[in-house]
Formats: C-alpha cells, structure tokens, sequence
C-alpha cells in the first residue's frame, strides 16, 4: 500500500447504514413471499402472528418498511451517508410513481365517496405530485420518498383494519364482490415490491450501482413470483390428481404392478373406473399426428430452403405457414369436420383426429425444420460439392443430420400443444365420455389385408376414439359420472395423467435432441 | 448464396471499378508478352480466355494459363483481385453461385470442362479442393475422411451394408490410414478415428480436410488460402504438407502470403486488382526479376 491516493476496490467494512437497508430489503422479500403465500392460500390472513391478526402484522411491516426507506433518503439527502446519487431518479420511474398514486388517489377518494369527476380530480392531483416529487428533487429523495410513502399507506390501512379480514367491496354494476384474503394479500405484495426496490437503491448507494441493485432485486422477486405460480399450477394438479391416479395402485400379486386407474376402461363391468382407452387414444392420436406432420414438414423445409429459389413464391409460402400456425384450432376442427369426416366413413373417427392435429403441427414443423436447415453452414455444402457428391447426397448425409436437433425443438414445442387440444378432436374424433376398456383402439393388430381395394384397411383407425382432454371436458360440461364412485377425483385423476403424457412426450424429444447433438460435437 | 461469396462479389465491383480508368490500356499491350509462359512439364490444365462476370462485375479479364503437371502453381495478388475466382473456375465452383457467368474454355487433360454435359460430379473427383477456413463435417474423423468415397459407392459401408455382407470396413480403414498419412496428420489422430473432427485444433482441420480430399483420388487439388487461419506452426505444416503433395497431384494454390508462394510454389501467377493475369513466370523469375513494373511494385510492397 504505497500509494495514498489508491481507490477503494474492495470495501468489507460494512457500514450501520448499509446494514439497516440490507434488512429492509431482506423484510420485503418476506413479506413478498408470505404475501405470496397468502395469496395461494397456504396460509391466511386472520393467522395470529405475535398477537395480532396477520393482516395487521403485514401493515405493521409496511409501515416500518416505508418509515425506513424514506430515512434512507433522507439521510443520503443531508449527506450523513456516503453514497452517490444522480440528479434526478430518471423519467421511468418519474411515469411510474405518476401512474401508481393517480391509481391509489382515485381508490382511496372513491372508497370516501367521491363521484367520477372528484376521483380523476383527485387521482390527478398526487399523480401531479408525484411526478415532480420524483423527477425534480435529487436521485435519493426522488426514488425513495414517493416509494416509501405508497408502502407506508398501505401499511396504515392494513394496521386501522380499514382492510382486513372479513373486508368486503361489493363491485358496483357487476355481480362480483372483492374480499379481504384476496386483497390484503395483493396490496402486500405490491407494497412490498415498490419498498423493496428502493431499500435495494438504497444499499447499493443510488447511482449507476443503487439503480442495478434496485433491477436486481425488481427481477428476482418477479421472477420467484412466476416460479412460485408455474410450481403452484403443477403442484395443485399433482396433489388432486394423486389420489385418483393411484387409487386401487399395488404392488405384487399377479401382475406384478396394478395399477387400476391406467389399465381399466370406465365401464360398468370396471370395479375400479380408469382412462385406459382416452390415455391409448391420446398416445396413438400424437404418434398419429407426428407421423404425418414430421416427414411432411421437413420435406418441405428441404424444399423451401435447398431448392426453391428464394423470392416471392417462398416469401408467400412463409407467410402462409406462420399464418396457419396462429390460426384458432377450432378452425382446424371445423376443417377436420367438414372435410375429412365424410372421407373416412363419415363418421368421427381416430384417422380423422390424427390428420387434423397433423394439419396443426404441420406449420410449426415447417418453420423450425426451415430455420434449423438455413442455420447449417454453407462451408458444409460447399466442402459436399467440392468432393464431387451430389445435392440431395449432401442434404441427406450433411444438411439434415446437422438440422435434427432444430428440427426436434419443433416438433417437442407442437407435441406439447397437439397433445392437450380439446376442440379439434371434439369436432373429428368424439368417442364415448366413459368408454369401457374395450373401446380402446386397438391399432396395430386392427390392420387386415384384402383382395380387393383398398387392400389395407383398420377399423381401429376409423372408429370413434375417446382422448384425455375431451374426456376431461365432457366429463366437467357434461357432469356425467356412470358408475364411478368419486367422479371429482377421477377428473383430477385424469387431468394429472394427461400432464404426465404430455411430459413423456417432452422427455422423449428431449432425449432425442440430446442424442443428436452429442453426435454432431462430440 | 454464402456470405464470403457477397464479400468477393463486392470487392471485385470496387475494385474493378476503380482500375479500368488507370490501368486497361497498358494491360492490353503487355498481356501477350508476359504472360505467354511456357512452364516445363506436361500441360495438365489449360486456360484460355477466361471471362467471368458476377451480374454486372466483369470479375476476370481474359486469362490464359497453363498449369503443368505435378507442381505447385501459386496465385498471388492483393483481395479482390479475382485469384479466388479463377480457382474456383478450375472445379466450376462458380457454378454454385447463381449471379455468376463464365465465358472461355478450361481444358483439364485437352477436355474442356465447361463444354455441355460434363459431369460436374466426375469433375469434381478430379479435381478436388480445399478452403480457406477449415471445414470438417460434424461427424467423426474417420466419417470425415471415407465420406467422398461413400457417397460415390466406391466403399460400402452402412447397415444395409453390412446386413447383406457387402461391407468393407478394411478397405475403409485401409482408405482412412493412407490418406491420413498423405497429410501428415495420421500420427496425431490413429487413436482416435471415431472422435468428432470439430474436436481438432485449425491446423489438425485442415489437414484433415485436406485428407478428406486425397481420399478421392483427384488429380488436381485446389487450394483456397489453405493457411491464412491457421497460426504459424500449422502453417508450416501445410506448407511442408504441399510441397510433398506436388509429387504426385498438380497443385494450385491461391494465397495472400508471397513469402507462402516464393516457399512452396514451382510457378507463381500475379493477378492484380481488375481481374487481370499480369505476369505468370517461374517463381523465382517472378520474386527476382518480374518484367512488369506493376508486379514489381506489389512484391515489393508499394502496391496492393
């Protein structure tokens, strides 16, 4: 340490200020994802925490939270903190503020009683205020005042109880009510994602470090948040459905594994009901679908990039496709309906499924296969022809392995879409709500030679098939149950299985691509 | 088509552009005398009154050369001057750029190769070609080297193949060790011949694709800047790698390194901005005593 005027790269010594922010951003991120929680119901907002209702605990904390964010302002303000803060807290989070407490003026004055005209009047008045409280004065008192003073509102009204449990708004004009558990829960989470976005500008002393500090702890709270939902979806799914799924499940005995509800149809005869013919159903209606679609798509991709000249005549083929992959599947259905149906015996049928979900994966197929062979590089191609080996050679044994793995992102992202339609199939292949295990399509010993035309024919292929999520449907629209004994399990029993097929599906493409792509590097 | 093939396209309208007003008359007078070399050895391809126009870019002017028989033909002159197009007419490559248009005759063995129903893929075999970035296939090394021969049918290999017991996996292994060896490169891979060739360094690439090329058997190897990716041990390699290869094959190479071509090359072609052939002479005539003061300005490095 020679020099005395060396800059600080590494600082260890943690101030009392930076410890206090730290805690309060540590604080909205609790609250954040106890207001998470509540909001999923996994606990409620009238818990006792400490003595009082957790509703008041949560204002109590938002209150803290504001009261601290605005010292921190303060404090930087007065320069009893060492921090670095830009003259303004920038337009962004000036039209933010704007927006956020025109929002809460209108709220608050109409729930006092103002009429329309008073509540914009007021809304615009603290939006007024606070867009010159956060654009004009300096970064600190601009990004941590308007914050702090939102979070500490918010705290107040929960801590009177003005909003609590048991709060109910009946919507005016509309036949709905809000309640306390739902909005208690989101006023926290709001609050607690605008404090904690300035206690984190706080701590990282404003400036070009406070602001990506700040970012940092925006993004992640959401990003949890998205999590905890996507896990949520799955997980609430999974502990309904596992009751149903595993009803009847044992191990040992005769089979080995039984496991009534995927090996039983839902007939009378069944003493334990299952999805037996819906769950072949569904997996023959997307071997059915990728079958077509695959070899299809990808020769037209081969086409379209390899041969075609490029112009307008694969210019409108492009739009065509990414036309047809946005278009509405009843539309497909309706196609399926009214033109494949009368082809194949004029009655809803499995091939007639097959085709139409083959149809709506086509595009998808088409336009990543086209992708994935314009990404092969053309040093491949011209190293191909420099040896003397032909075009379609060289697509085959060059171009193509290099585009597999593209070419199985595809038709992974159509499968999962295929695998879960509801409204083409019901238009193309219906099939009983509570089929019987016979239903089930039996398609590969269905296949019968003849003499005459059309010398190959399945009846399995051109019967009506039941699948997973027209069974749901109909089951749920149609409040059918036969003779099943708990039919609300059932349905959740099914909606699981069908999550599952689509994810064997996935692991499957997964896998392949996988394989492919260890093949081509290493 | 690619995109190095645009980049060449453009560099040749610039630069055409900017010579025809300075330089085309005294091309005209000097071409006849300069370039009417007549190097030792049997003529294995001849050029005669090459024109190649890429739309409106007349990229080449009328150039007429012949290339004797097992020796290395350096072509050397600064970017854009057409020397990579004059090789790529040599296997028709040009062919695969739709835009571009070639007028004159090529004659590899007295057959003029642009004369109606040549089979570009018999061509091709004999005349074999190498790039200026390496190019391996993302397959294994031993894919990489037997892929030509495959694809011709010249080894069977594959599960129809072996199902019906028409492999050859020793005639394949046979193929695979020889051409490895021509190209110096079976010592540093014999042990790992199923490994991917993305796995190997530049240098190793190269002389693989050059290997990939030997397995065909051609009679003329073309060679695109073979080393201008490759650092200074590779590059000397491949140097060492091409004076060896004269031996046997005719060898024509384009590099931007004069020092390369007054190395490795027998004979040395200058192509100077315009798509000309100012001076083809024995190497050491031409980095010791060019005719042309134009040429003698490039070498020494006033021009280009």
């Amino acid at each position: 340490m020679s020099r005395a005027t060396q800059s600080v790269l590494v600082r260890d010594d943690r101030t009392l200020y930076e410890a206090v922010a730290g805690t309060a951003v540590g604080l909205s991120g609790v609250a954040f994802a106890v207001g998470l929680a509540a909001l999923l119901g996994v606990v409620t907002i009238d818990d006792p925490v400490a003595g009082f209702e957790l509703s008041v605990a949560f204002g109590a904390v938002l209150l803290a939270l504001g009261a601290s964010v605005v010292g921190f302002g303060v404090a930087s303000r007065f320069g009893y903190v060492d921090a670095a803060p830009q003259p303004s807290a920038g337009i962004v989070a000036a039209a933010a503020f704007t927006g956020i407490w025109f929002a809460v003026g209108a709220i608050v004055s109409g729930a006092v009683g103002f009429g329309t005209g008073g509540r914009l009047g007021v809304g615009v008045i603290l939006g007024g205020i606070a867009f010159a409280a956060t654009a004009f004065p300096r970064e600190d008192i601009g990004s941590t005042v308007p914050a702090g003073a939102v979070a500490g509102l918010c705290g107040l009204f929960l801590v009177t109880g003005v909003v609590g449990p048991g709060w109910k708004q009946v919507l005016v004009g509309y036949n709905a009510a809000l309640f306390g558990d739902t909005v208690v829960p989101l006023i926290v989470l709001f609050a607690s994602l605008v404090a904690g976005w300035s206690a984190a500008k706080a701590y990282g002393g404003f400036g070009a470090r406070g602001r990506n500090v700040g970012a940092y702890v925006l993004i992640y709270l959401v990003v949890c948040s998205i999590l905890v939902v996507l896990i949520g979806l799955v997980g609430f799914v999974t502990v309904n459905g596992l009751p149903g799924l595993f009803n009847g499940f044992g191990v040992g005995g005769a089979a080995l594994i039984s496991w009534p509800f995927l090996t039983n149809g839902a007939g009378l005869l069944a003493d334990i009901a299952g999805v037996f013919p819906a769950l072949v159903g569904t997996v023959w209606l997307v071997i059915g679908a990728v079958l077509f679609a695959v070899p299809t798509g990808v020769g037209a991709a081969v086409f379209l990039s390899e041969y075609a000249e490029q112009g307008r005549f694969t210019g409108a083929v492009e739009v065509a496709t990414n036309g047809l992959w946005s278009t509405p599947s009843i539309v497909f259905g309706l196609f399926g309906a009214a033109f494949l149906i009368p082809r194949f015996g004029n009655q809803k049928s499995l091939i007639a499924g097959m085709l139409t979900l083959g149809f709506m994966l086509l595009p998808l197929v088409l336009i990543t296969s086209r992708e994935a062979i314009l990404a092969v590089p053309d040093e491949y191609r011209d190293a191909s022809a420099a040896l003397g080996v032909s075009k379609w050679q060289t697509i085959r044994s060059v171009v193509l392995p290099a585009a597999i793995p593209g070419v199985t992102t595809g038709v992974i992202l159509g499968v999962g879409r295929i695998a879960g339609e509801t409204a083409p199939i019901l238009l193309t292949m219906g099939g009983g709500v509570l089929p019987a295990k016979s239903a089930a399509p039996n398609v590969l010993s269905g296949f019968q030679l003849s003499a005459s035309p059309p010398f190959v024919s399945n009846p399995a292929l051109l019967e009506a098939t039941s699948a997973l999520p027209y069974q749901l449907y109909a089951l749920i629209t149609a409040g059918l149950s036969g003779n099943i004994q708990n039919p609300q399990e059932y349905a959740w029993g099914l909606a699981l299985t069908l999550l599952l097929v689509v994810l064997v599906f996935y692991a499957v493409g997964i896998a392949t691509r996988y394989y492919f792509r260890r093949k081509l590097h290493q | 088509m690619s995109q190095t093939d645009t980049a060449e396209t453009t560099a040749n309208r610039t630069d055409s552009q900017g010579i025809s007003t300075t330089a085309g008359e005294t091309v005209e007078e000097t071409r006849p005398e300069w370039t009417s070399y007549e190097a030792g050895g049997e003529t294995k391809l001849a050029v005669d009154d090459l024109d190649v126009h890429y739309g409106d870019d007349h990229a080449l002017k009328g150039v007429s050369m012949d290339i004797p028989e097992q020796s290395v033909t350096a072509l050397i002159g600064p970017s854009g001057c057409g020397k990579s197009t004059f090789l790529r007419c040599l296997n028709r490559m040009n062919d695969r750029i739709r835009a571009a248009n070639v007028d004159g005759t090529v004659e590899l063995d007295d057959e003029d190769i642009y004369q109606d129903g040549v089979d570009l893929v018999e061509l091709r075999k004999r005349v074999g070609m190498v790039f200026q970035s390496p190019n391996p296939f993302p397959k294994s090394i031993r894919e990489n080297v037997s892929y030509g021969p495959r694809k011709h049918g010249d080894i069977e290999t594959g599960l129809l193949a072996k199902l019906t017991g028409r492999a050859e996996p020793d005639r394949e292994e046979a193929l695979v060790e020889r051409s490895l060896e021509r190209a110096a490169l079976w010592g540093e891979v014999n042990d790992r011949l199923d490994d991917n060739a993305l796995g190997l360094s530049g240098g190793q690439q190269q002389r693989l694709c050059i290997a990939r090329c030997l397995a065909v058997d051609p009679e003329v190897i073309l060679m695109d800047e073979p080393a201008s990716a490759l650092d200074p041990i590779a590059t000397s390699k491949i140097e060492d790698l091409i004076e060896d290869l004269a031996q046997d094959y005719t060898v024509v190479v384009v590099t931007h390194s004069m020092q390369q071509a007054a190395r490795v090359s027998d004979q040395t072609a200058v192509f100077l901005t315009g798509g000309e052939l100012v001076e083809y002479d024995d190497t050491e005539k031409i980095f010791e005593n060019p005719e042309s003061q134009r040429v003698e300005d490039y070498i020494s490095g006033k021009f280009g």
